[in-house]
This record gives C-alpha cells, sequence and structure tokens, in this order.
C-alpha cells in the first residue's frame, strides 16, 4: 500500500498490478449473487473465493450483500385482522357476482 | 353492467357457479394471508395491498374454471398478483421505472466496497427489530423500480426460485437472476446509506463500524 514499485519488473507481474486488481474486483461484484445462492460451478466458485481471502474490500462486499439478503428473507410481514379477511372476501364475492 | 345481457360467454349454470363459490371460498381461506403478505410488500402501504388482494382474487374468481391446475395454485396467484399489481401501478404514478446498469454499483472507492448494512452483529431477526432498520429496508425495496421490486419479492422475500419467478413475470431464469443481482446491489447500497441516518450515535457506537467513510 505505501511502497510505490514502479520499476518495469514489478509492472510484469499481473497479480501486483492493482489495475488487474481492480478488474478482478469487478468480475467477482458481478458474479456475487450466483456465488451467494450456490449456483457457481465449483471451479469459479473456488477461485471467487480465493479471491475473497486475498482482497478484504470484496470480502466486506459480500458481506453486506449476503446481509442484504438476509435481512429482506427475514422481514416479518403485515397480518390481516379476521374482520378485514371477511369484509374483503364479502366485498371481492359481491364484485364477482354482480345481481 | 357488464352481466345485463349474455354476449359471448354462456351464463355458467348454477352447479358449477355453486361450486365456484365453494371452491372461491377454499381458494381465498388458505390463500388470503401469502397474498396480501405479497402485496404489502409489493405496494409498501396496507390499503394498496388490501386494493390488489381484492384485484387479484376478483380475478382469480374469474378466471378460475379457466385454471387447470398445471401451475401451483400460488403461482397461479401470484402471476394474477403481478398482473393486477403492474395495472394498477400504471394508472397511478409510481417510481420511474428506469434500468439499473451493474456499472452504477461498482465501487469507486474503498469507502463503498466497504459500505457496511447497521445490523451491528446481531441475526437477521433480531436486527429487525429495530424499527428503523426495518424501515430503511422498506424505503430501500420502495424506492427500487418496479420490474427489479418484483423480482427482488418474489424471489428473496417470498421464497420463490428462479424458474417459478421466470414464469410470473415472462422472463428466463437468467434474465431473472440478472434482475435480482442488481435489486440486491440497489437494496445494499440504500441500505448501508440510509443506515448513515438510521442508526444515529447508539448503533454506531455499539459495532464500531465506520458508516460514514463511504458516504459520498
Amino acid at each position: 500500500m505505501g511502497k510505490r514499485i514502479t520499476t518495469r519488473s514489478a509492472q510484469r507481474k499481473p497479480t501486483r498490478s492493482p489495475r488487474r486488481e481492480k478488474e478482478r474486483c469487478v468480475a467477482v461484484l458481478k458474479k456475487l449473487s450466483a456465488y451467494i445462492d450456490d449456483e457457481l460451478p465449483g471451479a469459479l466458485c473456488d477461485e471467487l473465493r480465493k479471491h475473497l481471502g486475498d482482497c478484504p474490500n470484496c470480502e466486506e462486499f459480500v458481506l453486506s450483500l449476503r446481509q442484504t439478503v438476509a435481512l429482506c428473507r427475514h422481514r416479518p410481514a403485515l397480518a390481516l385482522s379476521q374482520a378485514e379477511r371477511a369484509r374483503m372476501r364479502n366485498d371481492i364475492l359481491r364484485a364477482a357476482r354482480p345481481r | 353492467m357488464k352481466s345485463s345481457t349474455s354476449t359471448k360467454r354462456p351464463a355458467p349454470v348454477p352447479h358449477n357457479e355453486a361450486r365456484t363459490a365453494a371452491s372461491f371460498d377454499a381458494l381465498y381461506r388458505d390463500h388470503v394471508d401469502q397474498m396480501y403478505r405479497f402485496a404489502t410488500r409489493l405496494c409498501g402501504e396496507p390499503e394498496a395491498a388490501k386494493d390488489l388482494v381484492q384485484e387479484t382474487f376478483l380475478n382469480a374468481y374469474r378466471g378460475y374454471q379457466a385454471f387447470r391446475g398445471e401451475a401451483q395454485v400460488s403461482t397461479w396467484l401470484y402471476a394474477i398478483a403481478a398482473r393486477a399489481c403492474s395495472r394498477m401501478r400504471r394508472k397511478r404514478k409510481g417510481a420511474p421505472d428506469r434500468e439499473l446498469s451493474l456499472e452504477e454499483f461498482i465501487p469507486t472507492s474503498e469507502g463503498e466496497f466497504r459500505l457496511q448494512i447497521p445490523v451491528g452483529g446481531l441475526s437477521p431477526e433480531e436486527a429487525l427489530q429495530n424499527k428503523e432498520l426495518r424501515q430503511a429496508l422498506d424505503r430501500a425495496i420502495a424506492a427500487l423500480p418496479k420490474k427489479y421490486r418484483m423480482v427482488l419479492v418474489l424471489r428473496d422475500m417470498e421464497g420463490l426460485s428462479a424458474k417459478e419467478v421466470g414464469g410470473i413475470v415472462g422472463l428466463n431464469e437468467r434474465a431473472v437472476k440478472s434482475r435480482l443481482h442488481r435489486a440486491r446491489l440497489f437494496v445494499r447500497r440504500e441500505l448501508s446509506a440510509q443506515g448513515l441516518a438510521a442508526s444515529e450515535p447508539s448503533h454506531n457506537a455499539h459495532n464500531g463500524h465506520p458508516f460514514t467513510q463511504g458516504g459520498r
């Protein structure tokens, strides 16, 4: 992070290039829902998991996306009262069978 | 108005009508809570949700004899509700239905990568006991363009498979997944941004996450 290596030999190592790293993060980001839903083929999944292990930013990102999905899944639902349920049933039947 | 003269459709024989009414009662009894839950998630407010439920069951009643049971009853009802919802929304002026591009969710700074959801280390159930978080989640979902909200609600809230969602909204699985991913990224971003305002000092102090760092 603090070191600024600008020699040509350093640039030859693709994994060290910040640009390549960013591209990898973007590629990972595009697959995160498939990853969370366990829909990635094995090899891709391993590759992605390896990246997450090496990249704290993506690791944080996937955590927050997982949390988002978990919150959606667990959002409690509103319920109708017995009286509302009965009233709506009568309204529907009245509208369905106009006499 | 519609039934004063028989036009195309023959008048149903009483026997069928009685059967339809009895089946309708069972259908309504078994599915009204599920449809109300779905409707509140789509509409965000109880009155609009009740309208949608009524419209859904009215259409279900009218279409009951055509329903051959090839789809699960609940999937059939979801599809009726989804259509009714898009008709109702077209009448009102809802949020503009824009496309979400993946590019807009690519973080441009470390702070954006590390946006936090204000759950403070709690389980989702525990975290959602916090009214502010629930409201922030609802606002984030409500802010989704409607075709993305439909997919997110069906898949992540109602728990349908991508294939079932595709059948309901008329998309292939791949398109459903693509829409779902964008919808989740949108909610994540909204939720973490709203968390800044919603979780004032006590929450920040509690979990120590730097919510403010990706603030812009």
